[in-house]
């Protein structure tokens, strides 16, 4: 049983009836019929429990849109349903507007809906629907909380997309299909076909040349279906918050565009995010399925505040790439972390792949390397200095042993990762 | 080809059909719930009213007969108690007032916290009177004749005089103020040094009216010493029914029907009423606020450790250990590597080579650039200050040029 606003009004009259008949009677008496009206008012209330939920909600929802979730409610019970319905969810689902009016009558539904705007990657569960009835007075009703689980999963923002365009137009260059020729090692024989005028005579094969009546020449076209092998670190290093989120979603973003890169350059992506143990894995999807393969594997994963196990990583990279492919390690630039993790077993890797390490560097630094107001600011400016004195020279140590350092801003890391893919590609060093 | 692609997809809907509880299912559980909670309430509420009522209760008022202090009188009522008197223990003239017969006996720790109206009543009360060191305003209107004197020092005294209770006994200690007296009626004991004077005094009349000069007499610090307990008991235990009063400020009521309350008549007699039913409207408004629309729904959010802050931290320890070397070094080393890298330098090269291509890039000769890069710690965090300064300015120039 629960009041409403109502009843404390009709208990606050009672004010006025005190001061009219001056007597302890009338407190008791006004008490009492409050508290029967109220009783009466609940009995009158329909029922919160006897009725039908029914929800449907999207699967999923790229973070920064919004879905509608639907609830059908159906009164199963005799009386008229009039009421509050509550559609709960986690905090940063943004479920803002989530409380709904209800008037149905015996027998009949009603649909609500609640717009989900979710705040952050990741499930976000709902929790109870209440239903809060009222009698028919007002004053009092009934409530009832009811378990209509579902799941939203939002995926990662990919606002690292809009890269994507002028990528595949260098992409493009590279391939046969562009006007200039690129011919050197990294590109593999595409066709033959006639001469024009501007074509590189080196390119002329003299041996179909001689076949037909014609000049031929050979193009060429960049490599296809090479193997990029990527790899999350969700270790410590990647909950460390850099602007406004953790490492770990920049990382996302970067992942996201080399695969989407990659899978329209006609390589074989493959992902795997861990830390001590294997924490999620994209494998054999292609085409239009790795995308949302991607996005729904990269979306629930959270740093773990625990050291990573590069000697594990290594292992599960062998495990499951024999061949030669392009390594890249969306891990931090951690002085400490990398010279006791991965330096000791990068040379396992580079021996067979094409390494590239991925970090996302902090802002903050260079702030903190500019300050000269105070002393204070000074010796934070020092540290920050042999901060990054120190990141220079581990990179150099992972350059030394062939690993590909790529250091940025967490809105720069994807297209500069991007980047040092084409490169490669361009290079043929994949 | 864009994540958002799944979203297409519509699942099957989760259905909830009609809470299947019942309502002796439900109160089972919440009573499960709850029963815990109760118990222990229950078993505080019960230790409380244990140790509440187990322990006598006793108070700090001077002369109190709940009062086990030193300063209290708890052991004077307690052999009075023991003796068979009935001790009625009251803080205001009305409740005094309501045992007042001939044959009782009223003891009034101290006349301070009368009022006129409430001294004059007491003089017209029909009680057997024990007054305990009673103010000289008080004595004119209860014992008209008795004046106070002032001795000093405390002294054993004799009876010295043939009132019963004073001659058993005997002697008593004695401090502070003392009576003197020129009628003949009042019977004065203890005398002191002077003529006329004495500790204890007895007005007959209509009612027997004992003044007790040093009320410390009664008290558990004095009680046990010379023949103090002998005069306190027999003074107070001549009838089986003593009303205890020990008057206080707050209270102005005179005689034993409807007292005067403080600003009673300045306030409508429904106040009381009204104030009630506002009780009444709390209570049903933290009922209507306290039924939450559901529970609080909690999440697990990920830790936020910013990544700059091992380098603060490491800032900090620089400032503690006031390690300019250390500052000076890591801010040198950085501008040289940087201008190294923008004259093209090799990563390979000396000290040697960096000071001489800045030297060449720059206006400075190859000595100030050595100092300035290559120098010996600043002593001071201005000097420190300064040489950030100048390392900036050098490597603009570099960049310049």
């Amino acid at each position: 049983m629960l009041i409403t606003w109502r009843a404390v009004a009709l208990t606050a009259l009672g004010v006025v009836a005190v001061v009219l008949v001056p007597a302890g009677l009338t407190v008791v008496l006004w008490l009492a019929l409050v508290v029967l009206l109220c009783v009466v008012d609940t009995l009158l209330a329909a029922s919160p429990r006897a009725v039908e939920l029914s929800r449907r909600v999207p699967m999923s929802v790229r973070l920064t849109e919004h879905v509608t979730s639907s609830l059908a409610m159906t009164n199963l019970g005799r009386r008229t349903l009039r009421g509050t319905l509550r559609d709960a969810w986690q905090p940063s689902a943004g479920a803002v507007s989530n409380r709904h009016e209800l008037e149905v009558r015996a027998g009949d539904g009603q649909r609500v809906r609640t717009v989900l705007t979710p705040s952050r990657r990741g499930d976000r569960q709902a929790d109870l629907v209440t239903i809060r009835t009222r009698g028919p007075m007002g004053l009092a009703g009934r409530q009832a909380s009811l378990a209509v689980p579902g799941r939203l999963r939002v995926l990662p923002e990919f606002a690292s997309r809009r890269h994507l365009p002028s990528r595949l137009a260098r992409l493009r260059e590279l391939d046969g299909r562009a006007a200039v020729q690129v011919r050197g090692a990294g590109t593999e024989f595409d066709s033959l076909r006639e001469y024009v005028v501007g074509d590189d005579v080196r390119s002329i094969d003299w041996r179909a040349t001689a076949r037909r009546s014609e000049v031929v020449v050979r193009t060429w076209r960049p490599e296809r279906d090479r193997r990029v092998f990527m790899v999350l670190d969700t270790s410590r290093t990647s909950a460390a918050r850099v602007g406004d989120a953790p490492r770990l979603d920049a990382s996302i973003e970067a992942a996201l565009l080399l695969a989407a890169l990659a899978s329209h350059a006609g390589d074989r992506v493959e992902l795997i995010a861990f830390d001590r143990r294997l924490r999620a894995r994209v494998a054999g999807a292609t085409g239009p399925r790795l995308m949302p393969a991607m996005a729904d594997a990269l979306a629930p994963l959270e740093p773990a505040l625990i050291e990573a196990d590069w000697p594990g990583i290594v292992g599960a990279i062998r495990e499951r790439t024999s061949q030669r492919a392009l390594v890249v390690l969306l891990s931090a630039l951690e002085p400490a972390a990398v010279e006791s993790g991965l330096l000791p077993v990068v040379a396992q890797l580079t021996a067979v792949h094409q390494v590239v390490l991925a970090s996302v560097a902090d802002p903050e630094l260079a702030e903190l390397r500019s300050g000269r107001a105070s002393s204070a600011d000074i010796y934070d400016a020092a540290a920050a200095q042999r901060a990054d004195l120190e990141r220079e020279a581990i990179a150099v140590r992972l350059r030394q042993r062939g690993v590909d350092v790529v250091e940025a801003l967490p809105e720069d890391l994807a297209p500069r990762l991007a980047d040092a893919y084409l490169a490669l590609k361009a290079a043929g060093r994949l | 080809m864009t994540a958002t692609a799944t979203t297409e997809y519509r699942p099957p809907a989760t259905t909830a059909v009609r809470d299947r509880t019942t309502a002796s299912g439900r109160a089972k559980a919440r009573w499960a719930r709850i029963r815990l909670p109760l118990v222990v309430v229950a078993l505080i509420a019960l230790t409380v009213l244990f140790a509440a009522f187990a322990k006598p209760r006793t108070s700090g008022i001077a002369l109190a007969p709940d009062n086990p202090a030193p300063s209290g009188a708890r052991a004077t009522a307690e052999i009075l108690k023991r003796q068979g008197v009935e001790i009625t223990y009251v803080r205001t003239m009305r409740e005094a007032l309501r045992a007042d017969a001939p044959g009782n006996t009223l003891l009034v720790t101290s006349t301070n916290d009368l009022t006129d109206e409430q001294v004059a009543r007491l003089a017209a009360s029909k009680s057997d009177l024990v007054l305990l060191g009673p103010s000289f305003w008080a004595l004119e209107v209860l014992a008209p004749g008795l004046g106070t004197d002032f001795a000093d020092g405390t002294e054993v005294r004799t009876a010295e005089c043939d009132d019963p209770d004073a001659s058993a006994a005997r002697t008593i200690t004695v401090s502070g103020p003392e009576y003197r007296t020129t009628s003949p009626d009042i019977t004065l004991c203890f005398p002191g040094g002077s003529e006329g004077t004495g500790a204890y005094a007895v007005i007959p009349g209509a009612r027997r009216t004992v003044a007790f000069a040093d009320p410390s007499l009664l008290t558990n610090r004095h009680l046990a010493q010379e023949g103090n307990a002998a005069l306190a008991l027999r003074a107070l235990g001549h009838h089986p029914h003593l009303t205890w009063y020990v008057p206080s400020l707050a209270d102005t009521s005179t005689d034993a029907g409807q007292g005067l309350q403080p600003g009673a008549d300045a306030l409508p007699s429904w106040l009381g009423l009204v104030l009630a039913q506002l009780a009444v409207l709390v209570v049903v408004i933290a009922w209507w606020r306290g039924r939450r629309l559901g529970r609080l729904v909690t999440e697990p959010l990920p830790v936020t450790v910013p990544a700059s802050e091992a380098t603060r931290g490491r800032g900090r320890l620089y400032r503690r250990a006031r390690s300019r070397g250390h500052a000076a070094a890591a801010l040198r080393a950085g501008a040289a590597s940087r201008m190294a890298v923008r004259l093209g330098l090799p990563r390979s090269a000396g000290a040697t080579d960096v000071i001489d291509g800045v030297a060449r890039a720059t206006q400075h000769t190859t000595a100030e650039v050595a100092a300035l890069v290559y120098g010996p710690p600043p002593s001071d965090d201005a000097s420190l200050l300064r040489l950030a300064g100048q390392l900036d300015k050098l490597e603009s120039e570099v960049r310049r040029s």
